[in-house]
């Protein structure tokens, strides 16, 4: 133990092992609170790199099965991040 | 406690806090998984019907007492409603002069002085603008997670991913509520689940005049602080786009786009990202350059004059509603808590306009006028 703040679960948002470990401890039971405290996945990443290590650890900490932790987790498009730009000029095609 | 999103936590918090125990809330997902964790945490009281203006501020007093009692972030940065035409300069002068009738400081702004308030604000498009300092905005995330948890850690049970399907009654009492998972008894009922509340209490009769009206936030990666106000708004442009920027950072852009009630949560409609984005950007232009991350649908719960359903549903004696909040049950939740715990603790609202909030109002007549809602 003692390595948990150094080790980074989200990227994008500095999301310690240390911050997520607590925050099932503080009783966050369910995945998409715990999502939506921490905002793992809310960087440009959309969740690539951390969702799936932050459910494992849910997973493994509440004695759950990853189909359940992530049964209300939605991919929302767009797919990959899109600059603005494209949808300032011309009309809605 | 059929409901635990903002609505049903504040109603649970104030009835804890006056001596209430064995409280039960039951949600058919997660706690917050409704339109609580799906809008954009801002808040306001420059409305335009005395029924908000005194509920909002009340609710705001309330938000900044629990923000110093959780430990959680407000800030009371402003709305800034923007005006592209000289008539609505002076529709904003009607509304600030009635706002500050009511102690709300709004004050109408020359094209200039706007600049102080957003430096970045493209003001050679508009005629001027009206700012309410004292509207803000909140982590909504991080706030609602933190009242879930202080209400578990004080005995408040929940009862997750568990649908309430049917109120049992006889002619006076409501008994019993089936649920996905079995019966439960209780003394009282309070019913605060947005749209859901029509189904709900259409097992006994009672109908909701309660629209949900789909709405398409667009939200950007997060960026460090690019625009001041909690809330900046292009009254002129249809559907009145409007702009905010979380404490995560990311901006959510949003427009009301003419849809049809009730559209799954799925429907996404693409042509949004285009209608939302282009207006907003014509006053911040450096709106082209941000990265799009993510869209979701949500949904306002819109009744006929866009004003809440409060209190009692007669005949029922034990039987409460909270609902219909047309797109500010957030802001609106601690005014909510009061308003509802005291009809069921003392049998009247000490907010005594609240009165005029009860679903009987539909059967009266006795609609209540709103002009402005955005965000």
């Amino acid at each position: 133990m003692g390595g948990e703040k150094t080790v980074i679960i989200c990227r994008c948002n500095d999301v310690t092992l240390d911050d997520v470990l607590t925050a099932i401890h503080e009783g966050i039971d369910d995945f998409e609170l715990l999502r939506k405290y921490l905002k793992i996945g809310f960087g440009p990443c959309q969740g690539r790199s951390c969702i799936m290590i932050a459910a494992r650890i849910f997973a493994k900490e509440k004695g759950l099965s990853i189909e359940d932790v992530l049964r209300n987790y939605r991919i929302r498009p767009p797919i990959i991040p899109v600059s603005s730009k494209y949808f300032i000029h011309g009309d809605n095609s | 406690m059929i409901g635990g999103g903002i609505s049903g936590v504040f109603i649970a918090y104030e009835l804890l806090n006056r001596g209430v125990r064995d409280i039960t809330i039951v949600d058919s997902s997660y706690p917050g998984c409704g339109a609580t964790f799906r809008n954009m945490g801002c808040f306001r009281s420059s409305f335009t019907s005395v029924e908000h203006v005194i509920l909002m501020k009340k609710s705001i007093e309330e938000w900044i007492k629990l923000s110093r009692k959780l430990g959680f972030k407000l800030k009371q940065n402003g709305y800034l409603w923007v005006a592209r035409r000289d008539e609505t300069v002076e529709t904003f002068k009607k509304l600030a002069s009635f706002h500050n009738q009511y102690g709300v400081p709004s004050r109408v702004l020359e094209p200039s002085e706007v600049k102080s308030v957003e430096p970045k604000l493209n003001i050679n498009i508009i005629s001027g603008a009206m700012f309410d300092p004292t509207a803000g905005r909140m982590d909504i995330l991080e706030v609602f997670t933190k009242l879930y948890l202080e209400l578990r850690k004080r005995g408040v049970k929940f009862l997750n991913y568990t649908k309430a399907e049917k109120l049992i009654s006889d002619s006076e009492k409501i008994r019993s509520v089936k649920t996905s998972r079995g019966i439960l008894e209780a003394d009282v009922f309070i019913v605060a689940a947005a749209e859901g509340s029509r189904e709900i209490l259409s097992s006994i009769g009672v109908r909701l005049p309660i629209d949900p009206m789909p709405r398409h936030p667009i939200v950007t990666e997060p960026y460090s602080e690019v625009i001041k106000p909690a809330l900046i708004i292009d009254w002129d442009t249809p559907g009145s786009p409007h702009i905010t920027q979380t404490e995560h950072g990311s901006l959510i852009l949003a427009r009301d786009i003419a849809d049809s009630p009730g559209l799954p949560l799925n429907s996404h409609r693409f042509d949004a990202f285009h209608l939302v984005i282009k207006p907003l950007y014509e006053l911040l232009p450096f709106l082209s350059l941000v990265n799009i991350e993510r869209y979701w649908m949500g949904y306002y719960d819109m009744t006929p004059d866009h004003h809440p359903i409060y209190g009692p549903v007669e005949p029922y004696s034990n039987l409460y509603v909270a609902t219909g909040f047309s797109g500010h049950g957030m802001m609106m939740a601690p005014a909510t808590g009061i308003i509802i715990a005291d009809w069921v603790l003392e049998g009247k609202p000490r907010i005594s306009i609240a009165n005029n909030l009860t679903l009987t109002r539909f059967k009266e007549g006795k609609l209540v006028k709103e002009l402005a809602v955005v965000g």
